[in-house]
């Protein structure tokens, strides 16, 4: 019984390929290999891009790795059968993947590295400039407080991420640190990204330096919603600015209330427009470094240099939070509750 | 039948030493005092490590900072009013959930799942908050605090109860059914708000945080119900003694019921006047003295004043002027709250009874009629119903409510438990034991941030102090023996 | 234990609070029995105690006890005998509520009555020592005298001195040496242990009491006190089932016999009527002698 059942959905399974397969005779097919459908922003990455391939008159097809570098190894290989013209990979293990990507360039296919970088230099690599975000936030929090005790609550330690937001905020204060203006009095990592650790941390910190401190550069969005109950459990929330990064609706509203300074928002649905629009330049013949905004990029783990295309990223200020509220990213309600006055987007 | 008294009882006990007499005469429990021990060391290396850290290494400047008593006790900034305030904060939602893991553990049973349900629970009531009452009723509505509240509570409960049932009825071991539990309400809290931070709660609901000036109780408040306890210990004391002379049992000396009554009085005194020296901060002051019209009195300027006062036209910090203290905060009245009711469930009453036994020996437990499945089922939802109290705090403390609240809260919990001395074998383990140990843990945690230390070396002690402990544990119960 | 126990109908257990220190001061020494000459062995007239009826349970195919039939009467201690494996203990286990029979019924003073669990046998006054003294380790004597049916104070909190006052007589009278109250009986010796087992089983209204191996773990002297006990609870007329290995020990303290082979009776006899030797054919090869009534698994060529 069990094994009719196994037989009869084996076949299906085929004969789903098998039409994936005889479709694909005409116009040109973009394949993604995906890491995981487990975090939710990926869903609407994959929305985005298949509906940008297909605008295009071209085909999309795709795997879920979940969460396995094993199994990603295996879609890639599933994917070259199927004879696309581009694959993208948001690798799981940017080292393990290679294999893979030497595969893809044996078969004659073109690859990109979506969001995820792995280090080939027939590759396109495509994200948001991290660095950039560290420094924009930099930029934002030195506006506002250009001299003072700074407090850095960085990311996860075991995150690379964390690392080079902290870079591009240290080259953007180097100058006043040099100086002395600006004096480095915390600076912790947060396990796991967990805004309840950012508080502790946050809480230390004040204790530590008796409440002398002028601005808060947290990594993210969710941090720095621990990072400003802590202020304002001191009375310093609003007073003290402080960044993150996400565009999460409850920093944007942080935003509009004034006790985030700015939330550096990486719109994915401007990533994966463009990492599409690459794509389909690419199956069309387009060589590599002649595409729109390419630029070499060696800022990896190996220093390999490779094409990329490095979007910037979107800080969100009370200033322009009606750009979000215009983009469909947050509700005007959401964004504004409980303002009273000074932001022009919540009249 | 005459009962002998207690010193003719055994006469080897007649040439036992002073210490040891103390000891058997009070009742007092040493592992319990190593404990303490621990935790008055560990503060103390904090306190100085700290205060030379402030001083840049400078022994001197350091040693004239602690005579000045400027700074913390050991002239740091570990033993001052403010951050032991914020210590016990940061431990109460650990040490509430802890009181429960006890009788689980003691019970031979264990959830893994406390860290995610905490996480289920929290975005749930954040999401009725925030996305459903606060729309519907309109932002700030009385009822939403106590709908998200029970909430909570009931929803605690609930899972606990599912927790329970499995195990007891289903007879899934409590270690699956919760590693799955562990697994799947992580995945349910993400399901929920869509990975979002759910953000700011209720404003009443906040107060359960300790974050916000109404959920201090002040320093008159603080006094009287610092005086309630150690009238409520006065009375403990005598009413056991006069039990005792009813039935002509041996009775404890009066020397050492009146040092236990003296002792327990002074801690709640003392830790009562330490959480009333740490007075509001500066800019809370200030306002609160613009929102109620407080005239602020003139004088000096001070940097390191905790007052405020007027210099001219400006507000500033001065040492003598206008300041408020906070007293308790309600995270942490509901932790001592729950730590009292926890302890004597455990005690006195046959609920708790069951559960030492059933940990001792379940098949007599069994075998003396005891229900041990309901049984079971009942303690999972005992710690539900706990985890659903932490859920209060820390997502009122955050004053948002994330999927990410709460990882890895099992981990700490069930360390804090077993540095507490909870034996991981059933049957051995104590409310207050788990409770300090969550304070010894979080002491670490705090203290090494306090000192700008590195996360992974939190880690690192955290995880060597949990075995240390045990293993010292091991020891002294061989010695006992 | 007072005489109205034995007549008393069907009754939930109740722990007696302030009645029971004037019976239990007549008890000064556990070896003295005042007013009260060992009943003789009689088949007593009326009707049993207990009586089992064609019982049958089995483990995964397995008979352990196989249509087995017993009876006690008040004031009579019947041996139960049989090698490891012979049934009886899971026979017992059935009557105390730790097994669910397959098949059969069982009287207490001739009503049938459901016993599905411990708290059925404990309410139909059936008591147990078990050879693995089911104690709880952990908790005071005190704690595990009451467990299950703890003194509660007016609020309903557990009422921890009159247990341990109670607590202090019963001991007292079983083991007037034993002074460790406020410990965990892990701490106790074996023979302590044993007290504290015995002293929960007789404390609360037993009319039955069932005895599995409850010298196992004793010295002599231990020992030798548990069988003064058990003389001095039949006196007060109850019912007693003592399962042992030790044959003296069976022989001196039984009224009648019980032999057990693989599940099954092999026979019952007075134990005045057999020898050790007849017992033990009995025991090894299910020979029934003269002078026993035959059961299920006697050897069919003798019966």
């Amino acid at each position: 019984m069990k094994n009719i059942l196994k037989a009869v959905l084996a076949g299906a399974m085929l004969a789903t390929a098998m039409g994936g397969t005889a479709a694909m005779a005409k116009g040109k097919t973009i394949a993604v290999s995906w890491k995981t459908f487990q975090e939710e922003r990926w869903k609407g990455d994959e929305a985005t891009i298949k509906a940008a391939v297909e605008a295009a008159g071209d085909k999309y097809i795709s795997a879920d790795a979940q969460g396995s570098a094993q199994k990603q190894a295996a879609d890639i290989e599933g994917l070259i059968a199927q004879k696309p013209d581009v694959i993208m990979v948001v690798a799981f293990d940017s080292d393990a993947i290679l294999p893979s990507i030497k595969k893809i360039s044996d078969a004659g296919i073109k690859s990109i590295a979506y969001d995820v970088q792995f280090e080939d230099p027939n590759a396109l690599y495509i994200t948001f400039d991290n660095v950039g975000v560290g420094r924009i936030m930099a930029k934002e929090i030195l506006k506002a407080k250009p001299e003072g005790n700074y407090a850095f609550i960085k990311g996860d330690k075991g995150d690379p991420n964390a690392t080079f937001l902290f870079q591009g905020q240290m080259e953007v204060l180097k100058a006043a640190m040099d100086a002395g203006k600006i004096k480095n009095v915390c600076e912790t990592f947060t396990d796991g990204w967990k805004p309840d650790n950012a508080q502790k941390n946050m809480e230390q910190c004040l204790t530590s330096t008796k409440n002398k401190v002028d601005a808060v550069l947290s990594e993210n969005d969710g941090m720095a919603s621990g990072v400003v109950a802590a202020l304002k459990a001191q009375g310093l929330a609003g007073q003290v600015p402080v960044s993150g990064q996400d565009g999460d609706l409850a920093a944007i509203n942080r935003v509009a209330l004034g006790t985030q300074t700015v939330s550096v928002w990486k719109d994915t649905a401007q990533l994966g427009k463009a990492a599409a629009d690459a794509a389909v330049a690419m199956a069309e013949g387009t060589a590599i470094d002649k595409l729109p905004g390419v630029a070499k990029f060696n800022g990896g783990k190996k220093k390999v240099e490779m094409n990329s295309i490095l979007l910037a990223p979107t800080p969100i200020t009370k200033a322009n939070i009606g750009d979000a509220i215009k983009a469909g990213h947050i509700t005007k309600d959401q964004a504004c509750a409980g303002v009273k006055d000074g932001v022009d987007a919540c009249k | 039948m005459s009962i002998p008294s207690a010193s003719s009882q055994n006469p080897a006990l007649d040439n036992e030493g002073a210490v040891k007499r103390f000891f058997r005469a009070t009742e007092i429990d040493t592992r319990m005092l190593g404990m303490i021990a621990a935790l008055v060391l560990i503060w103390c290396i904090f306190d100085v490590w700290s205060g030379l850290h402030l001083h840049n290494n400078l022994v001197g400047e350091w040693f004239q900072g602690v005579i000045s008593g400027s700074d913390g006790l050991l002239g740091g900034t570990f033993l001052t009013p403010r951050n032991i305030w914020t210590l016990l904060v940061q431990t109460s939602s650990i040490a509430v959930m802890a009181s429960g893991m006890v009788l689980l553990i003691v019970m031979r049973q264990l959830d893994l799942s406390v860290g995610s349900m905490l996480s289920l629970v929290a975005v749930a009531s954040g999401v009725l908050q925030v996305y459903q009452l606060g729309p519907s009723l309109g932002v700030g509505h009385p009822a939403i605090w106590l709908l998200a509240i029970a909430l909570c509570l009931v929803l605690g409960t609930g899972i606990g109860a599912v927790n329970g049932t499995l195990t007891a009825y289903a007879k899934i071991p409590a270690f699956i059914v919760t590693l799955g539990g562990l697994i799947a309400y992580k995945g349910i809290a993400f399901y929920l708000a869509s990975g979002e931070t759910v953000a700011p709660m209720d404003q009443r609901f906040e107060v359960f945080g300790g974050g916000v000036q109404q959920s201090w109780l002040g320093p008159f408040w603080s006094w009287m119900l610092g005086l309630l306890v150690c009238a409520g210990i006065i009375f403990a004391i005598v009413n056991g003694r006069r039990q005792r002379r009813r039935f002509n049992f041996p009775l404890r000396p009066v020397w050492a019921e009146v040092f236990l009554g003296l002792m327990g009085s002074a801690i709640v005194l003392g830790l009562t006047n330490v959480m009333n020296s740490y007075p509001w901060p500066y800019n809370l002051i200030a306002n609160y003295a613009k929102d109620h019209n407080v005239t602020i009195p003139p004088g000096v300027e001070n940097r390191d004043g905790n007052a405020i006062c007027m210099a001219g036209d400006q507000i500033v910090h001065c040492t003598n002027g206008l300041i408020y203290y906070t007293g308790y905060s309600l995270p942490v009245l509901v932790a001592l709250g729950v730590g009292i009711v926890m302890s004597f469930i455990a005690a006195r009453t046959s609920f708790g009874r069951y559960i030492y036994a059933t940990g001792g020996n379940p098949e007599a437990a069994e075998l003396s009629g005891i229900n041990t499945k309901w049984l079971t089922v009942k303690v999972f939802a005992l710690m539900g119903l706990l985890v659903g109290i932490s859920s209060v705090i820390s997502s009122a403390r955050l004053n948002a409510a994330t999927n990410a609240l709460g990882a890895s809260n099992e981990l700490y919990v069930i360390a804090a438990t077993v540095i507490g001395g909870t034996s991981l074998a059933g049957g051995v383990g104590t409310i207050y034991g788990a409770m300090l140990g969550a304070l010894v843990m979080q002491s670490i945690i705090s203290g090494m941030s306090l000192l700008n230390l590195p996360a992974a070396y939190q880690d690192i002690v955290v995880g060597g102090v949990l075995v240390l402990a045990v293993w010292l544990d091991q020891i002294y119960s061989r010695r006992v023996k | 234990m007072a005489k109205s126990v034995k007549k008393s109908p069907v009754k939930k257990p109740v722990a007696r609070k302030a009645a029971k220190p004037a019976v239990i001061e007549t008890h000064e020494s556990p070896a003295v029995v005042k007013g009260a000459e060992p009943h003789a062995p009689t088949k007593a007239n009326g009707t049993p105690l207990v009586e089992m009826k064609d019982i049958s349970i089995a483990f995964g195919g397995i008979k352990a006890v196989d249509h087995a039939s017993i009876d006690l009467y008040p004031g009579e201690v019947v041996g139960l005998l049989g090698h490891n494996g012979a049934g009886k203990s899971t026979l017992i286990k059935i009557l105390s509520g730790a097994y669910k029979r397959d098949h059969g019924q069982i009287f207490v003073n001739g009503q049938e009555v459901t016993i599905a669990n411990p708290r059925d046998a404990k309410a139909q006054g059936i008591e147990t020592i078990y050879q693995t003294l089911a104690l709880a380790d952990n908790v005071d004597a005190a704690a595990n005298l009451y467990l299950g049916r703890e003194l509660k104070t007016p609020l309903g909190t557990l009422d921890d001195v009159a247990m341990e006052a109670e607590t202090r007589k019963v001991m007292h009278r079983l083991n007037p040496n034993f002074r460790r109250f406020k410990e965990p009986v892990s701490k106790l010796s074996g023979g302590q242990r044993q007290s504290v087992a015995i002293a929960r089983a007789i404390h609360f209204n037993a009319r039955i009491l069932i005895m599995d191996e409850p010298t196992a773990a004793l010295g002599p002297q231990e020992t030798a006190q548990v069988g003064e006990l058990i003389k001095q609870l039949k006196a007060e007329g109850l019912g007693i089932f003592l399962i042992s290995h030790d044959l003296h020990d069976v022989f001196d303290l039984s009224d009648r016999l019980v032999v057990m082979k693989n599940g099954k009776v092999v026979g019952t006899a007075r134990t005045s009527d057999v020898t050790h030797d007849d017992v033990l054919g009995m025991i090894i090869a299910g020979k029934c002698p003269k002078g026993a009534i035959p059961g299920p698994g006697a050897m069919k060529q003798v019966a």
